[in-house]
């Protein structure tokens, strides 16, 4: 596998492009042990049953490679004509300028078309075939091509093959037809593999940023000896109330928190279910010996909770945070005094002296 | 596999160092309400830190434990309950309503030690 794995130093610059598409990542450096689509396969889980069962979906038997391979010459000497057929189309269309109007990646996309075509016919349609596809599916990526432009120019490219096949066999149509299936198994299976990858490459953008927001939304606080702050800000769904909830458990347990203060003043709504979860964490919390105290349920919240008829008893409630931070500090047996002589606790100490 | 009792000062202190059968759990609530009277125990301490599950018919075994030693005169405090084990007896709705819970040993017998503690001042 590694053998087809061309070990490609590609150096685009925001200068020679043509178009603002290259924002960061300027220098692709390839080597031969880590190439981005051998990693994006791994990612992807595409393996040997993989790949085999992407072949077996589409079809693919024996009878479509001997199809394929006699007509195997009439595809790689005109391997030129072909791609030309492709990227032409791109630069027609005004969505296909991002391939086409930047030359080192019209460049290096036209070298993997032609690669790709001549390994079309290349009836080996394995792991070193499919990480052909993503390496050029990374770059329709990269560049920002649409798959739907990208299906119309493919689209077009079958259709040129097509018309060749029923030049050749101008006297048995019937097999230009049947050799043309064939291809398109291919074409298909190709096409499976190229939006597969493109839409994974897209959603990686929303998992980095859920997984950022999963740990940034939960922090769990220290702020006293056995004294643990939880502010929530947004929105408490399933999912997340479940980190909460594990997040809160085992900060109780690393501290040995006695007393763990839930901030809800960031947020907005609190419904039935987010009730029910707030419930749950506290009572999770008290299995483990701690108690928390739930701080700043606004009054518009306070009242729609009661609308609704929710039963909050079990919760040890206390207006605001700071509220809710001298209640657990009694709890935990601190008493703040000020230092300052002329006001608070500290005064009133003086006085009754 | 039966649960070792220790008695330490008017604490009994049971130990669970492996999921128990229901019989087991049977056997030692009926062990603890005979030696609360036998040791004339004060205070009673449940410790299932090395237990990594917890069904309904333990978590009601625990609880007839708890009231079984409130009604022969001792407090009980269940301690050492891990967070995955919290957070699964929340989700099945496993509460131990009206059992004093803490995080660790240490802290069941400081709990147990101010109750006791406090009585004695309001007397």
């Amino acid at each position: 596998m590694c053998g087809l794995v061309r070990a490609a130093k590609l150096t685009l610059s925001r200068e020679a492009s043509g178009s603002g598409a290259f924002s960061k990542g300027d220098v692709i450096l390839v080597d031969s042990q880590h190439t981005p689509s051998l990693l994006l396969m791994r990612e992807m889980g595409l393996n040997e049953q993989d790949v085999a069962r992407r072949q077996y979906i589409v079809g693919l038997e024996a009878t479509d490679l001997e199809r394929i391979a006699g007509v195997r010459s009439l595809i790689t000497e005109h391997v030129e004509e072909y791609a030309s057929v492709f990227f032409d189309y791109l630069a027609a269309l005004e969505e296909g300028r991002a391939v086409t109007g930047n030359r080192p990646v019209a460049e290096r996309a036209r070298q993997l078309k032609r690669e790709h075509l001549v390994a079309m016919v290349g009836e080996q349609y394995g792991t070193g075939y499919v990480a052909q596809r993503l390496e050029l599916a990374l770059l329709y990526n990269k560049a920002g091509l649409e798959l739907r432009v990208f299906l119309a120019a493919f689209h077009h490219l079958l259709k040129a093959i097509g018309g060749a096949l029923l030049d050749h066999f101008e006297t048995d149509p019937r097999r230009a037809f049947d050799t043309f299936m064939s291809l398109k198994k291919v074409a298909f299976f190709d096409i499976g593999v190229t939006v597969d990858a493109m839409v994974f490459e897209r959603e990686r953008v929303i998992r980095q940023q859920q997984a950022a927001i999963r740990e940034l939304s939960t922090p769990v606080l220290q702020i006293r000896d056995r004294l643990l702050l939880l502010p929530i800000i947004g929105i408490i769904d399933t999912h997340r109330a479940r980190l909460i909830t594990e997040g809160l458990l085992r900060a109780i347990r690393a501290n040995r928190a006695k007393v763990a203060v839930m901030d809800v003043t960031g947020v907005a709504t609190i419904d039935s279910r987010v009730a029910n979860h707030l419930i749950q964490t506290v009572t999770a919390a008290k299995l483990m010996g701690a108690s928390v105290i739930v701080t700043g349920l606004s009054a518009e919240v306070a009242q729609s909770l009661v609308a609704l008829g929710i039963d909050l008893t079990k919760l040890n409630t206390v207006g605001d945070l700071q509220g809710g931070m001298e209640e657990a500090e009694a709890l935990v047996g601190y008493r703040v005094t000020s230092t300052d002589k002329r006001r608070g606790p500290a005064a009133s100490d003086d006085a009754s002296s | 596999m039966s649960v070792p009792i220790l008695k330490q000062g008017d604490v009994l202190i049971a130990s669970i160092q492996a999921a128990l059968s229901d019989r087991d759990l049977v056997e030692l609530r009926d062990e603890i309400a005979g030696r609360i009277g036998r040791l004339r125990a004060r205070g009673v301490i449940i410790d299932l830190t090395a237990l990594d599950v917890l069904d309904s018919f333990a978590t009601r075994t625990i609880r007839d434990i708890a009231c079984t030693a409130r009604l022969r005169g001792a407090r009980s405090v269940v301690v050492g309950i891990q967070p995955d084990v919290a957070f699964a007896m929340v989700q099945l709705g496993l509460s131990l309503d009206g059992v004093a819970t803490a995080l660790d040993l240490e802290e069941g017998l400081a709990l147990l030690g101010t109750r006791q503690g406090s009585r004695a001042v309001g007397n």
